[in-house]
């Protein structure tokens, strides 16, 4: 792996963004809410404050809330695949990005997510102090950004300059053109000092690592499930903001001569997510629903396939969820249980 | 939509368009394209969070099936037309009307749905272009008894507290609603609130989410508030459990109200509502000992033939325990609709111009005439359902409905169909064909909320932003641009606006609950809470804490009445009406998203498992339920949630309408339509054939 010093990292961000349009969490105009937009000359400097995450993970860039997967003319049908213009998505967080390495497996044959995908560079950038309800050390997704999930890897030191560290060939071609000094291996040695120290200081997450242990164990009642079932209002939002999941549904919509396919997020949170024809339902009951939604990010039975769990600590569900069964309050409960 | 990319071009702050707690939104902007939202983390109502209709809000307003041009109606189909010969069209007939029968024979149905700005527009163009204070809008089935009942007894009829106070309760009181389903958001703050330790107390005829999770539910039989309340009132003062201070300094008519209780002992209240003697007394003690005590409620209060009545008793339980005024306490309506509020500030009602000011007080006629320079009628206008009854006898010739669909949510759907067929006009202002609209002879087409600026106010009186995300698709535009160009055309010229903030400035300028906003204002504070003006230049969020808007609060003896039909041998169940968390009123806008669609059949009928039993109805049997008026076919859902003797229907399906079945009796005072009590029968109709 190359290294490189970087005085200011705005540099970078503007040379990158001279080579393709370039994708980066900032304040939507007149409001305190940090999005994913893309760059503008409004955009301001790169900044390592709070809030560190974006209301959304990078998923949408690559796996659209709605996106059309061919159309129907009445005698032809039309591939839709999606060519999108080379892009870069800069300043994605390690729990973003352990994320996206997880649906680079699940959408490893999908041609539409590959697509969007290949046309993509990633940058990342260390957290250095922990976001609000994050546990990314836990479930080992942070907070430093994984050795080859990113093109490009940025690190702010301790002086505040930054530490720009190459992960892929894409990468080391972006940065052509700066100049950069080589860094030396007591930069890297620090960095990763630094992540000890920074994981230090998150919350005690003990209730996280009980829980896992009680979901993998089978230890959680089925009435503890019905209670915090009873709490879910299916809205949906756990789904549409957790990194990881991948469900979608597809659809026929009328157009002028003939019709046109289109998938959406979907969310196994719904009553009719499974139900079957004859009205059947695997998952009858909320509380059932709840717990297939913790299975899927806690068990073991998914490490096998993803090499880690399907959750990345990121707690965008606790803060989402209207019913208060988000991660820690979720993981709590179960642990307060037996 | 363009398949190259999926790059995010813009996100655009808004407010969530369905129901009245007002969620912040952004829009997100792909390619000219609303593709998604994002909840706004930082909004103080919702704190990042949407439910599952406002994280849909992409689908409900999709080019796909918009109607894009004026549409002018020739042998039975619609046509392309232009601005011109649509607005031609429409001067004429009203010209017409109002020289053969005057302007009261002209109707404007305003929305709740629609900006304030808007409404305000929808109102002046009746009072001022068109000469009537024929003007109304769905309010008249939602929460017109909160108005009316809350003014007599408080001096104002909207949310006295906020949505924060839910945290700030040791009680939670929920009356005939179930907030988890229909104002998602904030019946999750109410969950929240009940894990931290808050006591909750519910009262419903139906098992909801949170009577299941309530420290007492008090399932009373439908239609039997004030039999309940006024019990609750006896036990208190029976144990002198009443707040004596606040009643002798800050309430009236005490002696009147004790003696009409005195005739609601709990032997006689439990045998009228159903409900055990020591559940009225343990309710009877929670709510006058605990410290502070929210109440809340919904339709289930207000849609009777004794809604406004309802109300009252509501109030009077508020003010002899002394739970109002203060933090955490008050009487809170939940509104159905993300401007419902905001259309009854702005006077889109019959009975009152903006700001609540009287039609019938010559001061305030004055002060209108002046401004908007037009001479204004005297006469108090008519009600939504007085405009369709008014249709049929032929005293109204010509209607304007702005976005509402009153054949699929009014009551009785046969009668509105007929009224609405006998019209010599039916101008319909929408997004989508709906039922309604396909009955029009000329249909205007509108901007969507994410299409134009304007402002909403939500349940707690919040006056909040909108912002155009996009532009709105061909020739469609925002409802007060359509209003003053057709006033224009009639001959008035006061509606020609220049953007939507100038009309704003108006509302301010006429009305002193708005006096003190500004846009700027609005956008720097997530929106305002009226009153706002020199004497609270950052809004109130409490209201009534010295003294009641009308001075002393008012306590009002009422009595218990049945519904105006009981089941009997012919009809022998009880049918009341619900709403789903996945649809919003006619469905026209969470009917596009397929993943609400999927969610539920087209049409449900509610049952008991011992109902069901009783006529051999299995789940998804196929039934047909007959009233007086009416019958629908459907499949059933077997459910404790509804007690035995009662059935339930939600009002979104126009397959399976459930307003066929409806009684259209109507509370004296504000014409409400007994929507949550009617008798039906059901008949199994796979019954022998297997």
């Amino acid at each position: 792996m190359k290294a490189f010093l970087l005085d200011d990292i705005d540099q970078l961000r503007d040379h990158l963004a001279s080579q393709r349009s370039l994708f980066t969490p900032q304040y939507t105009e007149g409001s305190t809410e940090l999005n994913w937009l893309p760059l503008t000359s409004k955009t301001k400097s790169v900044t390592t404050e709070r809030p560190l995450l974006p209301t959304y993970p990078a998923k949408q860039f690559f796996f659209p809330d709605r996106e059309i997967l061919f159309q129907f003319d009445g005698s032809d049908f039309k591939e839709t695949l999606p060519e999108p213009e080379p892009q870069i998505l800069f300043g994605v967080r390690s729990c973003d990005l352990c994320a996206i390495a997880y649906q680079d497996r699940f959408f490893r044959q999908d041609p539409y997510y590959q697509a969007r995908r290949r046309a993509t560079l990633l940058v990342g950038i260390d957290c250095n102090m922990p976001c609000e309800g994050g546990f990314c050390p836990t479930v080992d997704a942070g907070p430093f950004v994984r050795d080859g999930l990113a093109d490009l890897v940025c690190h702010q030191q301790q002086d505040a300059s930054w530490l720009l560290m190459v992960h892929t060939p894409a990468g080391e071609a972006l940065i052509q053109g700066l100049e950069l000094k080589a860094a030396e291996s007591h930069h890297i040695t620090r960095r990763n000092k630094q992540e000890q120290q920074v994981a230090a200081r998150f919350p005690s997450a003990t209730h996280i690592e009980t829980g896992i242990q009680r979901i993998n164990q089978a230890q959680v009642p089925a009435e503890t499930w019905q209670a915090m079932g009873l709490q879910c209002l299916t809205c949906s939002g756990c789904t549409n903001l957790c990194p990881t999941c991948s469900c979608f549904t597809s659809y026929d919509r009328p157009v002028a001569d003939g019709f046109e396919r289109e998938r959406c997020w979907d969310s196994c949170l719904y009553d009719a997510f499974q139900r079957e024809a004859s009205g059947h339902n695997p998952s009858a009951t909320a509380g059932q629903r709840v717990e297939r939604f913790w299975f899927h990010k806690f068990s073991n039975e998914y490490t096998k396939t993803f090499d880690r769990y399907g959750c990345t600590g990121c707690g965008r569900c606790e803060k989402t969820c209207p019913g208060v069964i988000g991660v820690h309050s979720v993981m709590k409960r179960i642990s307060a249980t037996l | 939509m363009d398949t190259a990319s999926h790059n995010i071009s813009k996100i655009t702050s808004s407010i969530c368009p369905y129901c009245g707690v007002g969620c912040g939104i952004g829009l997100r902007v792909e390619q000219g394209r609303i593709t998604g939202v994002e909840p706004l983390a930082n909004h103080p109502v919702s704190q990042g969070k949407l439910c599952t209709k406002g994280w849909s809000t992409a689908f409900a307003v999709d080019p796909i099936d918009r109607i894009t041009t004026p549409l002018i109606k020739e042998n039975d189909t619609f046509r392309p037309a232009s601005w011109d010969e649509a607005y031609q069209v429409i001067t004429e007939a009203f010209s017409t009307a109002i020289a053969e029968k005057g302007a009261d024979a002209l109707g404007i149905i305003a929305c709740a749905r629609a900006t304030n700005e808007d409404c305000y527009a929808a109102q002046k163009f009746a009072r001022a272009a068109l000469g009537t204070n024929n003007v109304d809008h769905c309010a008249r089935i939602c929460h017109s008894p909160s108005v009316a009942g809350l003014r007599q007894t408080l001096g104002s009829g909207a949310m006295t507290n906020s949505i924060d106070d839910i945290e700030k309760a040791d009680l939670i009181v929920i009356f005939g609603c179930d907030p988890t389903e229909n104002h998602s958001i904030l019946g999750g703050r109410i969950i929240r609130a009940k894990l931290a330790g808050t006591k909750l107390l519910v009262v419903d005829p139906r098992l909801t989410r949170l009577a299941r999770m309530a420290d007492l539910h008090l399932q009373l039989q439908l239609g039997t508030n004030i039999a309940l309340i006024n019990g609750l009132l006896q036990i208190i003062f029976a144990n002198g459990w009443e707040a004596t201070e606040f009643l002798s300094n800050r309430c009236e008519n005490e002696e009147a109200l004790r003696a009409k209780v005195a005739k609601y002992p709990p032997e006689r209240v439990a045998a009228i509502t159903g409900v055990p003697e020591e559940k009225l007394i343990a309710a009877a003690r929670m709510y006058t000992e605990a410290e502070c005590a929210l109440l809340t409620y919904g339709m289930g209060i207000t849609q009777y033939t004794t809604g406004t009545n309802n109300v009252i008793s509501i109030s009077n339980l508020a003010l002899v325990a002394g739970q109002i005024g203060r933090e955490g306490t008050g009487i809170n309506p939940l509104r159905g609709q993300n401007n419902v509020q905001g259309a009854c500030d702005m006077g889109a009602l019959p009975n009152v111009f903006p700001g609540y000011q009287e039609v019938a007080a010559p001061a305030s006629r004055e002060k209108f005439a002046a401004s908007w320079q037009q001479k204004l009628p005297e006469c108090k206008g008519l009600t939504s359902l007085g405009m369709t009854k008014g249709a049929l006898s032929g005293d109204v010739r010509c209607m304007l409905i702005m976005g509402e669909d009153p054949v699929v949510t009014d009551p009785d759907q046969h009668h509105v169909q007929q009224a609405l067929a006998a019209l010599d006009l039916l101008v319909v202002v929408e997004l989508v064909m709906t039922e309604t609209a396909a009955m029009a002879d000329v249909i205007l087409p509108a901007a969507a909320f994410s299409e134009k600026a304007g402002t909403f106010t939500n349940c707690e009186r919040r006056v909040q932003l909108i912002q155009p995300a996009i532009p709105a698709p061909g020739e469609a535009k925002p409802d007060w641009q359509i209003l003053g160009g057709l006033a224009s055309r009639l001959g008035y010229n006061g509606m020609n606006w220049e953007s939507a903030e100038a009309i704003f400035n108006e509302i301010a300028a006429l009305s002193p609950l708005y006096q003190g906003m500004s846009y700027p204002k609005l956008a720097a504070n997530y929106g305002l809470q009226w009153p706002c003006n020199e004497a609270a230049p950052n809004g109130t969020p409490l209201l009534h804490s010295k003294q009641f808007s009308r001075g002393k609060g008012r306590l009002i003896p009422v009595s218990h009445a049945d519904p105006a039909e009981m089941p009997d041998e012919e009809y022998p169940l009880f049918f009341t009406t619900t709403r789903l968390h996945f649809h919003y009123g006619c469905g026209s806008m969470t009917r596009k998203s397929p993943l609400l669609e999927r969610e539920t059949p087209s049409g449900v009928l509610f049952i008991n498992p011992a109902d069901a039993q009783a006529l051999a109805i299995r789940p998804q049997t196929r039934v047909r339920i007959s009233s007086r008026r009416g019958e629908v076919e459907t499949r059933t859902v077997i459910t404790d949630e509804v007690p035995p003797g009662t059935v339930a229907m939600p009002y979104h399906f126009k397959e399976a309408p459930s307003n066929r079945l409806t009684n259209n009796a109507q509370d004296p005072v504000t014409k409400m339509p007994e929507l949550k009590a009617c008798a039906v029968r059901v008949t199994n109709l796979e019954d022998g054939t297997k």
